[in-house]
Formats: C-alpha cells, structure tokens, sequence
C-alpha cells in the first residue's frame, strides 16, 4: 500500500530541497516568532525560580499583613491608585501585632514602615529610604548584619536614634571607613550607627542594601510624626496551620478596628503560598501577552508563507497538471502543498527552538553577570507549544494555496508550460 | 480479438460564459486490445479533446464511453485519475518531464500515485531498460537530448504496465532520425502486446500505425486499415 502521507512527504520534500533559498528566506518570519515564544516563555521560567527561590530563602512560614483601600482586592488596580494617590490607611497599629502575636501560633513578628529622608555624613549626602522596624526583623527576614549590631527591642521603645546602614548605604557615605559609632544625619536627626548589613545582592523587591535600618518607634516618632505601621510578617510554628492562622489573624483584626463587614477590611492578610500563587498569575498572565506578541511574527510569517506558496502553485502549475495526468488525485496534490508549507514552518520551528535558546542562555549569562540569580532552563512546554503553534501556521496558511494546487484541471495545467 | 474500448455516439461541447462550442459532434468507433491505431486530423479537427476523453483527463459532454467492457462515461474525479494511473500512458509532444529530476525520478512518478506500486525500483529499472537509457539512469532530465527525453516518457507511460499508450504527436519536436527511433519504440511495445494510439496530424506518422481514424470537424470523416503502414527495421539496439 503506497501511504497517500508518505508519498505526499516524500514529494513535498524534493520540491523543498530544489528550491532551498527559497525554503530559507520564507522560513525567517516563523524563525522570529519562534525564537520570542522560546526566549519569552524560558524566561518566565526563569523570573518565577527567581521570585521563588527569592521567598524560599526567606522561608514559607510566614503570614504578612498589609494596608488596602477598605473595599478593594487587594491586587485590584483601585487598591493601587488609592495607594499611589497618597491615601494612606492609618489604622495599622503596632499594638495590632502585639495583639496577634498572643495566637498560640506565632513565633517571631516585626512591623514596618518606611520613609525617605536625606541623610549625610561629613560631605556626603544622599538620599535613602529608612526601614523601620522592631528587633526581631533580623530573626525573621534573610538580613544578615555584617558588623557591628541589630538595634534591641529596648532601643525601639525608648526612641533610640541608632542606625544600621545596608551596605550600599554603607559604601556610599563611608566608602572603606569604619562607620559603626560614627554619627550620622538623618533628616534633622543625628543617629549613631551601631552596625551595618551583609550584601544581599540583586532583588525584584526593594534594593534591601539600599536602605537604614532604623527602630520602627524611632522614624514614626522622631522623622515622620505618625503612630501607624504599613506592613507585619509574623512567624508561624506551625506552617501547616498557615491558613486556619490566617483566618484567625483576619477575625482578631476586625475586632481590633470595629469592623463587621469583611468587605470594608483595610488590611490584608497573605500567607506565603497565597503570595506565590499570586506571583505565578501574575507571570503566566505576562508570559500570555507576550507569546501573544510573538504570535503576532507567526501570522506575519504565516502569510509570507501563504505568498510564497501561492506564487509556487502559479510556477509549478505545470507540474502539477503533469501529477494529475499521471494518476495523481486531487488529495494527493492538496497534501503535496499542505506538507511543503507545514515542512516549511517546521524548519522555521527547529531554527527558532535553536535561536530561542541560545537568545535565552545569552540572557541568564548577563543576567547572572549582574547579579541576578537568573537559571537558564529549557521549557520543553514552551518547545511543544512553538511547534504545534507553527504547524496550525502551515496548515492554515498552505491550506488556501494547496486548494488552489488540488483544484486544477490537468489538462488546462499541462498546456501552461 | 477482445475489445479494449468503445465510443458510441460521443458529443463533447465546452461552456464558457454562456457561449457553447461543439467540439465532437457524434463519433463512434472501436478499438480491440493490440492494435496500433492513429487518430489524425487538422489542427481543431476534435482529436486531441477525443484523447483526453479516451484518456480520463475530460469528460464527455453526452453519448457512452466503454473501456474494458465498463461504462465510464460517469466517473468522479477520483476514478478518473485512478484510471490514468493504472491502464493509461501518456506520451507527450514536449515530453513534459520535471525539470532538474533525474531519470529514475521521472520514470517513478506514476508509481508514487499507485494503490499497489509493488517493487518500484525494480519497475522502474526495466521501464528504463525498456527504451535503452539505463546509462542515463541517474542523470536530470534537462541534461538529455530531445529524443533521449522522449524515451524517458515512454519508459514513464510504461512503468505501470498500463492497457493503454496515448502517445500525442510524440515525434512533433524531434528531427527525423531520433522521431523515427521513437517510432519504432512503439512498433515494438505494439508488437509486444500494448495498444497504442497516436495522435498526430501528419499523415507519415500515422501511417506507421495500422489503422487510421480520420477525424474533421468533430465526426470520423474515414475509419480504414493500412495496408502498407512504415515499418522502421533499424534502431533495434534501442530497445531491450
């Protein structure tokens, strides 16, 4: 039995392979689009194993609490505007957290507030953002102190205007010099630096090293002159309890600010495997757009395609009332044509497979360079996807002129030459 | 001897925006399997469209077309085509080869549609002996002269085995020497046993054949057996 597919493929190969510049030069649109799906979809993959490891380092056995907006989601856009606007939600209270530390859950918690003051030291000055918080922010969080000291929890309460500086801070003000001890000036403020911290190295998040670590009571009281917090991590013991724990966080807090109706909550409660679901949403809905951006190459490269093989019906009409003459059925010629466009995306597929992950090695290479903990991986969904996406181009872009091929009266095609 | 096909009464009439032209206006005859028959006329005369009818490439307007005692004059596309490849080989005025394919290539073509090809490269092979290029075998087709060229086709119209060879003024575009080569190529596959009809306008040509349908003006003008047909000795060595 002669398989009608397999003489078609046979065919359609020879025609190819006599017309290879040709076969080149129609391919590159497909290469394009295929190289952006790859390139763009290893690198998701690589921006989600960067967030993660960036929460794992942290740990998963935490709950945070935020400020919203009072009836918005909390990742919605209005609860963004509302917060970019300069509505500030002051009802977060570090006494919140002393309340909800009480949970037989909890093992550590810090809250937080950040501000932006200008700070110098002798003939430098910058300007930094100030992060306070209370003592247990180094139990808790992946900083690490490098010289020196944390403030204590003694420090936050009475005021103390002690400093730690990051250690951009740290390069930036002292350079080389030993800063613990020295005094710096913070706003109108003169704080002593007690100690500095580790490198923490590139982040998605806030640039950590950037920043003065400072005790939360002192930068509300001293610097901006308010009694709110705009954020809480709380430790759990127990992770496996995160979200009966998270629940229980929720109900404390509505009684601690009066409310009974859940949709008017003006804070958030997240625990870390919420965060990361969220921030996998968040890049498969980025990772869409953009495959869908690339696609746009595909169609572009689909309908070169089509041009292509439209003008190669028109040339080889010859040829093909010739097939008809000789026995050839109108399917069979309509599978010649589809096979030589699909052949052709698949060429176009395996060239931009190979340039998408060369692009994307390229990219962690520099990544990595500056810093980033950026893994190159292949995404073999990603290499399935390009292929079936370029084979539905050939099939759909070939389809019209391999009609046109099948269609032919041989007769009319062999007077053509 | 048996009867390889029959044409009764059969009219053919294209339709182009609504302006009709006659092209046969009733012709009816037979040919038995083995007979070296030309159907010659002038240029118009209805003959090459009677061809593509005998040969599955159009279909007849009215009137029956029996091939192998059945009646085709109502067959799909399909069928058709399954008829050119199994029982029909075409001989071309310009060969109508594919260019920069080789040889065996060409030859295969008819094969690659085939239900049951069988040993295509064995077929293939002793289509080639059979016209004395087996030389040539791996060489393109535009590196060929034009009599080698016209061999090639008639190994290609052989590789099937079909009942039947149309051969449409095979030897239009060859000087006399290489055309009477082909000649005797199909004196021979004749006496071998294959039905051949030839198309031409040209009576010498025709006369190589054994029976002559005259065709004018879309009707057989003359049906008549030749006495005396050419019969080409030389160019033996030609054929396998």
């Amino acid at each position: 039995m002669n398989n009608i597919f397999a003489s078609s493929l046979r065919i359609a190969k020879q025609s190819l392979l006599h017309n290879k510049l040709r076969t080149l030069l129609t391919v590159i649109g497909i290469v394009i689009g295929i190289t952006a799906v790859i390139t763009v979809l290893s690198a998701g993959q690589a921006i989600k194993g960067l967030i993660i490891g960036e929460i794992e380092a942290f740990g998963s056995n935490y709950i945070q609490i935020e400020v919203k907006t009072p009836s918005t989601s909390q990742t919605s856009t209005e609860n963004t505007f509302s917060m970019v606007g300069g509505a500030t939600i002051t009802t977060m209270k570090e006494s919140d957290a002393e309340e909800l530390a009480k949970h037989p859950n909890v093992s550590a918690y810090y809250t937080a507030i950040m501000g932006q003051e200008i700070v110098n030291y002798q003939n430098e000055i910058k300007k930094v953002f100030l992060f306070g918080t209370n003592a247990d922010f180094v139990k808790i969080d992946t900083g690490q102190v490098e010289a020196g000291r944390f403030f204590d929890s003694d420090e936050n309460k009475g005021l103390a205007k002690v400093a730690v500086l990051g250690s951009k801070v740290k390069t930036n003000l002292f350079g080389d010099n030993d800063p613990i001890g020295k005094s710096i000036k913070v706003g109108k403020e003169k704080f002593i630096v007690i100690g500095t911290m580790k490198e923490r190295g590139a982040s998605f998040a806030f640039d950590m090293d950037n920043m003065i670590f400072v005790p939360v009571r002192t930068l509300q009281k001293k610097l901006l002159g308010v009694d709110y917090v705009s954020f809480m991590t709380i430790q759990l013991i127990d992770n496996s309890l995160a979200a009966e724990t998270a629940e229980d966080f929720k109900f404390t807090m509505r009684e601690l600010h009066d409310i009974t109706d859940p949709d008017r909550d003006d804070f958030a409660v997240t625990t870390m495997d919420q965060a990361m679901e969220m921030i996998d949403v968040i890049i498969v809905g980025l990772q869409f757009l953009l495959v869908m951006l690339g696609s746009i190459s595909l169609v572009v490269g689909g309908v070169g395609i089509m041009n292509i093989m439209y003008v190669s019906v028109t040339e080889r009409t010859f040829e093909i009332g010739l097939r008809k003459a000789l026995g050839a059925k109108s399917r069979n010629i309509l599978w010649q044509f589809l096979f030589e466009a699909v052949i052709i995306t698949l060429i176009g597929a395996v060239i931009g497979i190979i340039f998408g992950l060369l692009l994307s090695a390229l990219i962690s290479v520099g990544a990595k360079s500056q810093g980033f903990d950026w893994e190159f991986s292949i995404s073999v969904s990603g290499i399935i996807l390009a292929t079936a996406m370029s084979t539905i181009v050939g099939l759909v872009f070939g389809l019209y002129p391999a009609k046109k091929a099948a269609a032919m009266n041989p007769i009319d095609a062999l007077r053509h030459e | 001897m048996t009867e390889l096909l029959k044409v009764i009464d059969l009219k053919k009439q294209y339709e182009n925006d609504e302006i009709v032209t006659k092209v046969l206006h009733g012709v009816s005859f037979n040919i038995d399997e083995g007979e070296f028959v030309a159907i010659m006329g002038p240029s118009g005369s209805g003959k090459s469209t009677l061809m593509h009818i005998m040969g599955f490439l159009d279909k007849l307007t009215t009137g029956k077309y029996i091939f192998k005692g059945v009646d085709t004059s109502n067959l799909s596309d399909d069928q058709m085509a399954e008829y050119r490849n199994f029982d029909i080989g075409f001989v071309f005025q310009s060969f109508n080869l594919l260019p920069r394919t080789s040889v065996f290539d060409n030859v295969k073509l008819p094969l690659s549609y085939a239900q049951n090809p069988g040993d295509i490269t064995a077929k293939v092979k002793q289509a080639i002996a059979a016209v004395g290029l087996n030389h040539r075998i791996n060489n393109l087709s535009n590196q060929l002269s034009g009599g080698e060229k016209q061999r090639v086709a008639i190994a290609r119209a052989l590789v099937n085995d079909p009942a039947l060879i149309f051969a449409d003024e095979p030897t239009g575009n060859l000087d006399s020497k290489t055309g009477g080569q082909v000649m005797r190529i199909l004196q021979t596959l004749n006496k071998r046993g294959k039905t051949i009809i030839l198309v031409t306008h040209e009576k010498y040509t025709a006369e190589h054949a054994h029976r002559i349908i005259k065709i004018k003006d879309g009707l057989v003008e003359e049906d008549l057996q030749v006495a005396n047909h050419i019969e080409i000795k030389d160019g033996d060595e030609l054929i396998k």
